[in-house]
């Protein structure tokens, strides 16, 4: 749950990625410093190969960093385990991806459920929560679908509700929008907007999109991997 | 979790032809076992049934040193004493008396050295085979003492045929005197046993121990169990209780040591085969899961980033490893049980072709046993998850964000 206190969600110091390239080594993230709060609706943007999806995986430890510090809810995230980042990402986290975020065997509502179940959530309340989230999103008829059998649009909207299901504190997605027609895209910024105003949930993009970058209240502009520029929080 | 389960079993159908294919490259492995196991079961019984019924019976008693030696002066001690027991022993089905000899046939064209056997026909019978392959003439019907058995190949040599004479020259026991006795051909029998069919000559036991000087006296009885599993066991308290007075009781396995070698070394070729098999089992399952696990990084990335723990990825691969080999087990085991069944109706002609001394007489049967279908199955099972685990590990323990950029 968002808290209405203020507190540091992700603090990155002086972090650091380099990918050996078939012996080549890459620097895709040349030491970055930051620092979310909670509530805060703030866009990493950038050109292409500007370091954005390896920040958003490095701070929610889906990838490795090479050096530096990330402290998540004050946590020192080289100190976890792999299990014990899976919980966060569980309880904390929720992840929107550019495109196939759902699991293509699992219908709509098993998709939604799936973190919940991982967190032992009993099936009433799991029933209940998504039927909830799926009305909110517009997709009540779209329960027992499988995500093959949806529009883009209809997809992003059920990653958005497994997303949020189980109101993590953090949301990071990574050019949600790409895939979209701008109505939909605007659709889905405006839902999640209201759920970071409402809720007070975190939201942090990745993005090209300038719709985001319209709504966003803060850019992290990357450039060659590194923090060009930060308007900070408006 | 059962949440994993119904991903595992989903994600296996998700690519049906694949499992499909898997499925019954697994289960065709599972169906040779089952029928390789079916075949050489069937190929022992056959075996055992050749090796006791033909001649041999499921055990014999000699005089001490007479296998060794074959001296016609070593008859059995006490012959009454043991034959009353064995008439009172429970486990004693049947048993036959027999007289062994080396001696000349003698007819107008030839003079071949051969076995002459003294039997009594009436029991003989129950233990040997001679009376069903003869092909030509009677097993000694009537009582005329000068009839005479011989084999066919025996018969083409002498150039004799039923009712032709021949002279039998032996020498007598202990004596050893030259002793001639003219006989008639009465019957003429076909074992396709190269030995038997040549070198073998059957008359009436009184006239043999006649001939010999032995009278009242035999070489050899041959046994037959209630339970044949007392002749298989050469342990069996049986043999020591009746290798006494300076005679010795023998398993027909003891008579026949190949034939425990023969049976060594096929279950050494089903072991053989087995590992084999697995071993390319074991390369379709891992070949199977990594492909499937190749195409859906994307998805365990997404699965990771959910907050799926490593250990339940790696459940998740285990459960689909095992989703497969039930899959594979149910295809084989329907495979292995119609082939099997078929074959046990039809048989399998290997009449006429000797295998360590043993000669195929009848046709071979596959045997089918409850265990092929919970052994052989559980093998399959364990060594599938086994084999599961390296993609298991492999999928626990790999980064989510290279996982996602492999497939995108
Ligand atoms: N696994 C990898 N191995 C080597 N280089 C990599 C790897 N992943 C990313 N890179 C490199 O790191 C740099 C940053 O990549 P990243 O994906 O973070 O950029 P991005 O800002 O998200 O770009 P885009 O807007 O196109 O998504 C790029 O130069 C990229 O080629
Ligand atoms: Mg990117």
């Amino acid at each position: 749950m968002a808290g209405n206190e203020q507190h540091d969600v992700i603090v990155a110091r002086d972090v650091r990625k380099t990918y050996a390239e078939n012996g080549v080594p890459v620097e895709a993230v040349r030491g970055v410093s930051f620092t979310i709060t909670s509530g805060e609706f703030s866009a990493l943007v950038g050109p292409s190969g500007s370091g954005k999806t390896t920040l958003l995986n490095i701070i929610s430890g889906l990838d490795s960093l090479t050096s530096g510090e990330v402290l998540l809810d004050g946590r020192e995230l080289s100190a976890m385990s792999g299990r014990e980042l899976s919980d966060y990402r569980r309880d904390s986290v929720g992840f929107i991806f550019q495109a196939y975020n759902l699991i293509p065997v699992l219908t709509v509502e098993e998709n939604v459920e799936y973190v919940m179940l991982l967190q032992g959530v009993a099936k009433d309340e799991r029933r209940e929560r998504v039927h909830t989230i799926l009305t909110e999103l517009g997709l009540e008829g779209f329960a027992h679908r499988l995500p093959p059998k949806l529009s883009g649009g209809q997809q992003q909207r059920v990653a958005v509700a497994r997303a949020i299901v189980s109101e993590p504190a953090l949301i990071l997605a990574d050019e949600p929008t790409a895939n979209l027609d701008s109505k939909t895209g605007a659709e889905l910024l405006d839902m999640m907007r209201e759920l970071n105003q409402r809720r007070g949930m975190t939201f942090l993009f990745s993005t090209h999109d300038t719709m985001i970058m319209e709504r966003a209240r803060r850019l992290i502009t990357l450039k060659d991997g590194m923090i060009d520029s930060d308007t900070g929080e408006s | 979790m059962s949440m994993y389960f119904k991903l595992a079993w989903r994600n296996l159908f998700r690519n049906k032809r694949r499992t499909l294919i898997a499925g019954i490259a697994i289960g065709v492995g599972l169906a040779s076992l089952i029928m390789t196991n079916a075949l050489t079961l069937g190929m022992k019984d056959n075996m055992i049934a050749t090796a006791t019924s033909s001649f041999l019976g499921e055990g014999q008693i000699h005089r001490q040193k007479y296998r060794e030696t074959g001296d016609v002066d070593l008859t059995i001690n006490d012959l009454d004493t043991v034959t009353a027991r064995l008439t009172d022993d429970p486990r004693i089905k049947r048993y036959t008396l027999r007289v062994w000899s080396y001696g000349m046939i003698a007819s107008p064209v030839n003079v071949s050295g051969i076995s002459v056997v003294g039997i009594d026909p009436a029991t003989e019978r129950y233990l040997s085979q001679v009376d069903d392959a003869i092909t030509d003439g009677e097993y000694f019907s009537g009582d005329n003492r000068r009839d005479i058995v011989i084999g066919s190949k025996l018969a083409e040599i002498m150039e004799v045929k039923i009712g032709d004479r021949v002279v039998l020259t032996t020498a007598q026991a202990h004596s050893g005197d030259l002793a001639q006795e003219m006989f008639r051909i009465s019957g003429i029998y076909h074992f396709n046993v190269e030995e038997m069919d040549r070198g073998m000559a059957f008359v009436r036991l009184g006239v043999a121990q006649e001939i010999l000087g032995l009278e009242g006296q035999v070489h050899e009885i041959v046994l037959k169990f209630t339970q044949s599993d007392i002749g298989m066991d050469e342990k069996h308290p049986f043999w020591s209780e009746y290798s006494e007075d300076g005679n010795e009781a023998v398993a027909w396995t003891v008579l026949l040591p190949q034939i425990k070698v023969a049976f060594e070394m096929s279950d050494l070729s089903t072991l053989i085969v087995g590992i084999i098999l697995f071993a390319v089992v074991s390369l379709g399952i891992i070949n199977t899961l990594f492909m499937s696990l190749y195409e859906r990084m994307f998805e365990f990335g997404v699965l990771r980033a959910v907050g799926t723990r490593p250990g339940g990825m790696a459940v998740l691969i285990l459960y689909e490893a095992g989703a497969l080999a039930i899959i594979s087990i149910i295809i084989g085991g329907i495979i292995g049980f119609v082939g099997t069944y078929i074959l046990s109706q039809v048989g399998i002609d290997y009449t006429g072709i000797e295998f360590v001394g043993v000669t195929f007489r009848k046709l071979l049967y596959p045997v089918l046993t409850p265990s092929q279908f919970i052994v052989f199955p559980f093998w399959v099972f364990l060594f599938t998850v086994v084999v599961g685990l390296y993609p298991a590990w492999y999928a626990a323990r790999m980064t989510p964000a290279d996982a996602m950029r492999k497939s995108m």
